[in-house]
């Protein structure tokens, strides 16, 4: 009953900030663009015609043009192909879209609950400050999770109603970016328990999302920090890169994984994903262990 | 610094006890290390037989912050709902019980609003419902009456008695004195983090040799003469209140002896005694007479 409250007081704020309503309000606007402007006609797993606001769609060489010429005859394009080409072009725009957005909605939740007057209040009840804080993040997650099974349940679903073709990839990438979602909030937490401000938490936050995405260049081409002459320097770096890359959630490799899901390219290791999900624990351990010590 | 320093302090189970201090003296640091709100670095604090700070210990304690705060987006039954579910009332007595509070404290006309359009009074009300949401065995309060008009102050001492009358042990924390002297049995002074005076109302305010005497005189000349013959003996200062209808209240400074020499001179010259009683200090001149002088009584 307890961590229910919480989970529900958590949604009530979130939906107060507004913030993850407007992105529900986008996917929404995605699933009707979908669901209104799309027409297929399916013919043995093969697009006959595709049109989008009326107009017909054409293969090409180079990609895929619309125009308003009438189509006539099979286009001769896969339905599964225009099916993963969508769902792509979708998760491109909206799953760091529904992420940053997400990160937004959430980043006061901690700081907010820590503010002196709130924290006295909730400490006195019946309830330990591990749950207090898992319930916490466990409702931003629900929540933010919710709308990305929304964005990918809806777009999968209506594509499979006009095409008939299920891309159980792309549910999984949603999971998988919810996954995600749940590492780099972890991380908000323990910045929330440490600084207590919701500007430092999310400009740290923020910080970590991007590193995250950019340290595993530096760690691929481990050859590039033979241009820096001095060997401490140079040792120092190195040290800087790897534990970044092993400490912080992998933006980048995930991001990847998400797109090879959806376009059923082979995945050649989940470890990236492992070693996220594994950074996320350790950071909402941290968080817990210190909210447990902190005086308020 | 140490914020309390060699605090030994016990509350009587069904008490009123007041905790009274300066700014800075550590009596929301002694509240906030019984709720485990923070952590002793040394020593320990124990409510009903357990562990402060105790889960289970809270689930029989209500507690009223200073400057408490709620969230923004909910409304004054939700508020009261939420903490009902934190405290483990089930349903449907903790619907029951939420409408019961609100009309109790007199929000049932605001319990839609959302709180952040509250009035600092209504926000008092609503914490106080809050407090005693789960009829607490131990009732901790600061500054109740914060920012709250007379009739709602009359209200919530009422409130108070209630909770007195079931049983509730009430720690009381403020800096209404009035207040204060009204409601507790017993209070306890700090500074500085150290226990300066602790006692009951009575022991406090109780001045040792010093005595009001209510009298009845002839006329107002013979009692003139009788109280410039009687070494001691004057007119009580209009600040020590006024004497019923038809007398006049006297005061004398000094030994048992010198009163009971006052007396028998007042007879002797036909003076009627109606009452004679140990003169009182209000609990307001008592705190600042030990935190102004460190008089430790």
């Amino acid at each position: 009953m307890k961590i229910r409250a919480i989970l529900l007081d958590t949604a009530r704020e979130l939906l107060y900030r507004r913030t993850l309503l407007f992105y529900f309000g986008v996917v929404t606007l995605t699933h009707l663009i979908l669901l209104l402007a799309l027409q297929t006609d399916v013919a043995n797993g093969v697009i006959s015609s595709v049109r989008v606001f009326g107009l017909e769609g054409h293969p090409q060489s180079s990609g895929f043009a619309l125009d308003n010429r009438q189509a006539a005859g099979a286009l001769g394009l896969d339905a599964e192909r225009l099916v993963t080409m969508v769902q792509f072009v979708i998760a491109c725009f909206l799953y760091p879209t529904g992420i940053l957005l997400s990160l937004f909605a959430t980043a006061s939740l901690v700081p907010h609950m820590l503010e002196k007057g709130t924290i006295d209040l909730l400490l006195s009840k019946p309830i330990s400050r591990p749950t207090l804080l898992f319930a916490r993040y466990l409702g931003a997650l629900l929540i933010a999770g919710a709308n990305l099974v929304y964005l990918v349940g809806g777009v999968g679903t209506i594509l499979a109603f006009k095409t008939g073709v299920w891309n159980w990839g792309f549910l999984l990438s949603g999971l998988l970016m919810t996954a995600y979602f749940g590492s780099i909030l972890a991380f908000m937490v323990l910045l929330g328990v440490v600084f207590r401000s919701t500007t430092i938490g999310m400009m740290m936050t923020a910080i970590i999302y991007v590193v995250g995405a950019m340290v595993r260049l530096a760690h691929d081409y481990a050859d590039w920090p033979m241009l820096i002459t001095s060997p401490v320097a140079r040792f120092l770096t190195r040290a800087t890169v790897e534990v970044l890359y092993h400490v912080l959630p992998r933006t980048y490799a995930v991001g990847q994984m998400a797109t090879s899901l959806i376009l059923h390219r082979p995945i050649d290791s989940w470890m990236p994903v492992l070693a996220t999900l594994g950074s996320g624990a350790a950071a909402l351990g941290a968080a817990i262990v210190l909210f447990r010590r902190i005086d308020f | 610094m140490r914020a309390l320093d060699g605090l030994d302090l016990t509350v009587p189970r069904g008490a009123v006890f007041g905790l009274l201090g300066p700014n800075g003296a550590g009596k929301t640091t002694l509240v906030k290390l019984a709720l485990g709100i923070a952590h002793p670095s040394g020593g320990e604090v124990r409510i009903l037989g357990r562990p402060g700070g105790d889960v289970a210990v809270r689930a029989r304690v209500g507690y009223l912050p200073e400057n408490h705060r709620y969230p923004a987006h909910l409304t004054g039954a939700q508020v009261l709902d939420f903490f009902g579910r934190l405290s483990g009332l089930p349903e449907p007595a903790r619907s029951l019980r939420v409408e019961g509070l609100l009309r109790r404290v007199r929000m049932e006309e605001w319990r839609a609003t959302p709180v952040r359009k509250y009035s600092k009074g209504m926000m008092q009300r609503l914490g106080l419902a809050q407090a005693i949401l789960n009829d607490p065995d131990f009732l901790i309060l600061d500054e109740p009456t914060d920012g709250v008009d007379p009739v709602g102050r009359r209200e919530i001492r009422d409130l108070l008695l209630e909770q007195k009358a079931r049983g509730a042990t009430i720690f009381l924390n403020s800096h209404l004195l009035s207040e204060v002297e009204r409601l507790c049995d017993r209070v306890a002074i700090l500074k500085s983090g150290k226990l300066v005076r602790e006692g009951g109302i009575d022991e406090l305010t109780r001045t040792k040799s010093a005595w009001e005497i209510d009298v009845r005189a002839p006329s107002a000349p013979a009692l003139a003469a009788i109280v410039a013959a009687t070494p001691g003996l004057r007119p009580a200062p209009p600040a020590a209140g006024a004497a019923a209808a038809g007398t006049t209240m006297l005061e004398i400074e000094g030994a048992a002896a010198d009163m009971n020499r006052a007396l028998d001179a007042l007879r002797a010259g036909g003076v009627g005694i109606d009452a004679v009683r140990p003169r009182r200090e209000s609990l307001e001149e008592v705190f600042v007479k030990v935190i102004r002088d460190g008089d430790a009584g």
